[in-house]
């Protein structure tokens, strides 16, 4: 579960102080998915960053499974997300000398999994990606690149995944694709998700989405129906 | 283990080659450099070992105390006596005041004696070397004692007493080196034939030797011994004095190695440093990919830096490798000019190669990869998070440190490692200041030009902090390129006149009056011709300004000990130079000034300043029992490197002539008539032959070896130089693919962009170039004053050359990479800078 009280983000500009986010308060639980949605410049990825212990809030405070990740150091922040998350982003991150199955099992590598490329490879398999195991990036298409941007992400087994506009980079028809894959690996995991998208279609397919407007949590609702598919 | 996957996945991506080469270069230079030199040296030392006939010597006047050789041997070191001296021999009704050396049999005891059974010969198939002296009974000699003596080998010697078999003739003694003696021809006999011969007595001028070899240790304790028991009439001889001649040329040739390994290090240093800060903007994203799945910094940096120590291990070994190539490779192309099979190499040249491989990692790369592991995981989620690199300056400061301490280290002088530094300071002010003023003028007038100048130009200013870095980089490549290139040749030039082709090659001394005109025909039926003879009068120092010199001055100067060369002549000769006074044309109203019994005389300045006197000093001669003064007009200055007769004491004619003398000149004798030497001997054996053309053969062929060297670092420089362009323009590549793609999205044509891009390469290779001949100026000027001692003369061709070179590699290179960037699609360009 993610808590986050009274979150204040502000940076320092030239022109003064600027608040990005704004007393957000926010909290998401165990198996939901969750939508961030709102116009560019509203502070969604900013709020992501926070939730995920990437950035730390000017004021306020951050419970992931209880603990206050925002009184942690950098250090403390960082084990929590080896132990808790996944990140799926908006331009796929994959590392540009590594094969397909070598960027799935570089995560499980670095906590010394021994079957690593194993898990790798079913995942992989998972996302329709058997034939391109060893081709690297530059070989596969934008919606192949994000398939093992998500095998990746769920390889590790996170109990959270943050996803940042996942198919913002993608045609509507490969978003499509993607998505169904994103749900579908989210449903069998049972992972907590949080997404961060402009898209209706997509946010309307989470459990819940909140939106956010100049730094303010505008609206807090529940979508109705096919929640998380 | 995860580094070494990591590292090799990385290796396999391309991301690391500019690194590794990088890396590798320097450590192949300096290898190959030290390498070389280690060798070299190890020759040297065994080959003056060989002058020596052993590894030290000591010469005396008096006969060897006991102590000295009981202690030699408990210091378990090999000893050999030799004695010295001049006496008649004869031979029948013949005789001959020869220069008898009695050695006890271990003689010598490093190098060997060449022996033939054939008076004259010249071809080695009738050579043979042995390493001991001959046995009691027998003696060898010069070929030249058989004709004096009109004698055969197998006949009988008389040495004093006894009466000895001559069985060899001579061909080469190891240790008779460069001191000539007018004495007559050797007669090397054994020492136990040397008392029954009685020809020492009391009083007898004999000087003693005694030659040792053993181990470094057990000689360098026997001579911290012996050091304080010499008196000054005896001396000590080590091998670098025993070359002292040939090893400051070959210093000079050693300095220019290190000059172009340090240089080859910096430049491959630079580029080690470009390609490293380029390697760290590539691995932002991967470290905040890193960091946001929970890796911590520690594990970053740990990550990073085995991977880095990995790579850097195995550059330089694998520099090690191709550094001993390259210098075998070096080796073998110079086979047949090496005297002696080179030794191999000891274990620092090793070390030094490793330690410039993982002091460039801490110099060059490991500060552009500093700030990785602190880069803030939020960088998945945003372009704009700020990343904190190590300061450029802070960047320069340590990889100047690095660099001096290398420099400091190879060359072990601070004079060489100041001037090098110097001209990269200057350079970098030479490029900082007035490249900005160049680069602004650059632009406003192309701001008039058509628009593909006026974009290229402007694209410069636009980026001009950038431009300014890599103007420096170029710039500073080039200058040492330049410099290197031009320190070189001119090096080259000055030994090439040295040693002209056909400078003389023989001496002809001792050549009496009645002969002259018959060596002279002999000459010219030969078809040579000599530099003109030199007449010349045995005479010693008497008394300076009336004074007999002090029994301290005698002692330390051996020109006051023995008779000087005395020669006149009306025209100053070729190589010397009147440094003080008037040569003879200038003089007025000498004679009635000093009387019409005084000589004018002219002297050298070396000597001048040994024995005390100046201009006005008045010198007594002593020429065959007579004496006559002399006051000192001039002093001379003497190119010793012509190959012609010189003389410390010259007269004007008129004075000289009246006493007996001899005749000398020096002549070159090509090798196919080097026979004549043996038709002039057995017709005029009294007359001594220097042959130096043995020496000039040498001395040629450790130029050439040198040459060969600089010629091969020349190649590694220029390849480093290479790698440093390579780096420069990768750093600068992601923003360049990224407009071009934005031009070209615009609808500008491809060949449009080209032109663009290669005019502005091109006028950065301009400037650079340009700016390098400054900087290159400068670092000649220094190098010369300092280290080669050469007069400085500004260097044309460096301002002609350096901006055109640097226009046209660099826009060449410009036009290649970009190339790239111009057929790639826009889109696959603007979607992905991971370049």
């Amino acid at each position: 579960m993610i808590e986050a009280n009274h979150i204040i983000k502000e940076v320092t500009t030239s022109e003064g102080v600027l608040r990005i986010l704004d007393d957000i308060n926010l909290t998401v639980i165990d198996g939901e998915a969750l939508a961030i949605i709102g116009p560019s410049g509203s502070g969604k990825s900013t709020l992501l960053g926070i939730l995920a212990g990437l950035d730390t809030p000017s004021a306020g405070v951050v419970r992931v499974n209880g603990e206050d990740i925002t009184a942690m150091t950098e250090e403390g922040r960082a084990a929590m997300r080896a132990r808790y998350v996944g990140f799926v982003f908006q331009s796929f991150h994959l590392l540009p000398s590594l094969t397909a199955l070598e960027n799935v099992s570089l995560p499980l590598e670095l906590r010394g999994d021994s079957s690593a490329t194993e898990i790798a490879h079913s995942y992989l398999d998972r996302v329709g990606l058997t034939a391109r195991l060893s081709h690297y990036p530059r070989q596969l298409s934008g919606g192949e690149q994000q398939r093992v941007a998500l095998a990746r992400a769920f390889a590790s087994r996170p109990r959270i995944l943050f996803a940042d506009e996942p198919t913002g980079n993608l045609d509507t028809v490969t978003g499509k694709t993607i998505n169904d894959l994103l749900f579908q690996l989210n449903r069998e995991e049972g992972t907590t998700l949080v997404l961060v998208t402009h898209e209706a279609t997509l946010a309307s397919r989470c459990h819940r989405r909140v939106t956010l407007k100049g730094g303010l949590l505008v609206e807090n609702d529940t979508v109705l129906s096919g929640t998380a598919e | 283990m995860m580094a070494w996957k990591l590292l090799w996945r990385s290796w396999r991506g391309g991301q690391l080659a500019l690194i590794f080469w990088s890396l590798v270069m320097a450590v192949v230079v300096v290898t190959a450099v030290a390498l070389l030199a280690d060798r070299v040296e190890k020759a040297l030392v065994k080959e003056s070992s060989h002058l020596l006939a052993a590894d030290a010597q000591v010469r005396t006047s008096r006969a060897i105390p006991d102590n000295w050789l009981q202690r030699a041997d408990d210091e378990r070191l090999e000893t050999v006596q030799m004695a010295l001296f001049a006496s008649m021999v004869y031979s029948g009704d013949n005789n001959h005041l020869a220069a008898v050396k009695a050695v006890q049999s271990g003689y010598p005891l490093r190098g060997l004696l060449t022996l033939a059974e054939r008076p004259f010969v010249t071809t080695p198939e009738f050579f043979e070397s042995v390493n001991h002296g001959p046995p009691a009974g027998e003696v060898w000699v010069d070929s030249r004692l058989l004709p004096i003596l009109k004698m055969e080998l197998g006949d009988s010697l008389e040495v004093g007493e006894v009466t000895l078999r001559v069985t060899k003739v001579i061909v080469e003694e190891p240790d008779r080196g460069g001191s000539f003696s007018l004495f007559g021809a050797r007669v090397l006999m054994n020492w136990q034939d040397l008392n029954a011969s009685g020809v020492i007595q009391p009083g007898s001028r004999v000087d003693y030797r005694l030659l040792l070899a053993g181990e470094d240790s057990d000689l360098a304790n026997y001579l911290a011994w012996l050091e304080p028991q010499l008196n000054s009439h005896d001396r000590l001889l080590s091998p670098d004095e025993a070359q002292a001649g040939i090893a400051d040329t070959l210093i000079q040739g050693r300095r220019f190695l290190i000059l172009a390994g340090s240089l080859g290090v910096v430049l491959a240093g630079i580029a080690l440093a470009l390609a490293s800060r380029h390697y760290a903007v590539g691995q932002t994203a991967a470290v905040a990919l890193l960091k946001s799945w929970g890796l911590s910094a520690r594990r970053v940096r740990s990550l990073y830096w085995q991977q880095t120590f990995w790579l850097a291990l195995a550059g330089s070994l694998l520099g090690l490798a191709i550094g001993w190539l390259v210098h075998e490779s070096l080796v073998f192309l110079v086979r047949e000019l090496l005297p002696v099979n080179l030794p191999q190499a000891g274990w620092r040249p090793w070390l030094v190669g490793l330690a410039t491989g993982m002091l460039c990692l801490v110099g060059f790369a490991l500060p552009a990869l500093w700030h990785l592991p602190s880069l803030s995981p939020l960088a998945v989620l945003r372009q704009d998070v700020p990343v904190h690199p190590v300061s450029a300056m802070k960047r320069l400061v340590i990889g100047l440190l690095v660099i001096l301490l290398m420099l400091l280290w190879y060359s072990q002088s601070v004079a060489l490692t100041l001037a090098i530094l110097a001209g990269l300071v200057v350079t970098s002010l030479a490029v900082m200041g007035p490249g900005w003023l160049l680069l602004n003028l650059a632009r406003r007038l192309g701001s008039r030009a058509g628009s593909v100048w006026r974009l290229a130009l402007a694209n410069l200013w636009r980026r001009r902090g950038q431009t300014l870095v890599l103007l420096t980089g170029f710039a500073g490549a080039m200058a040492i390129l330049m410099t290197l290139v031009m320190v070189r040749t001119t090096l080259m030039e000055q030994w090439r006149w040295q040693l002209a082709e056909d400078a003389p090659n023989h001496f002809l001394v001792n050549v009496a009056p009645h002969e002259l005109d018959g060596v002279e025909r002999l000459l010219a039926d030969n078809q040579l011709s000599s530099v003109g003879w030199y007449a010349m009068v045995r005479g010693r120092i008497t008394l300076i300004d009336g004074q007999p010199p002090s029994d301290e001055l005698v002692e330390q100067n051996n020109a006051l000990r023995r008779e000087l060369n005395l020669s006149w002549s009306d025209q100053l000769p070729e190589g010397n130079r009147v440094e003080e006074g008037q040569w003879w044309e200038g003089l007025t109203n000498f004679a009635e000034r000093h009387g019409e019994n005084v000589a004018p005389v002219s002297i050298e300045e070396d000597l001048a300043s040994e024995i005390g006197v100046t201009l006005g000093s008045r010198l007594t001669f002593s020429v065959g029992g007579l004496t006559f003064d002399a006051v000192i007009t001039s002093i001379r200055s003497l190119n010793w490197d012509t190959m012609t007769p010189n003389f410390y004491v010259l007269f004007p004619k008129g004075y000289l002539e009246k006493y007996p003398r001899i005749f000398m000149t020096s002549l070159y004798l090509p090798p196919e008539q080097k026979p004549f030497v043996n038709t002039l001997l057995s017709q005029y054996p009294t007359v001594l032959v220097i042959e130096l053309d043995m020496v000039i053969e040498r001395i040629r062929s450790m130029v050439t070896q040198v040459t060969h060297g600089l010629e091969l670092m020349t190649l590694l420089i220029l390849g480093c130089g290479v790698l440093v362009m390579l780096a420069a323009v990768k750093l600068s590549m992601a923003e360049r693919l990224q407009e071009s793609a934005i031009l070209r999205t615009l609808g500008s044509t491809a060949r449009r962009i080209l032109t663009v891009q290669s005019v502005e390469f091109g006028a950065l290779g301009a400037l650079a170039g340009l700016l390098a001949a400054v900087g290159a100026e400068l670092a000649l000027f220094l190098l010369q004053r300092r280290m080669f001692e050469a007069p400085f003369g500004l260097h044309v061709e460096l301002w002609l050359w350096g901006p055109l070179t640097g226009a046209l590699v660099i826009g060449a290179l410009g036009v290649l990479y970009t190339r790239k960037a111009v057929r790639r699609p826009p889109l696959q360009v603007l979607g992905n800078l991971d370049i």
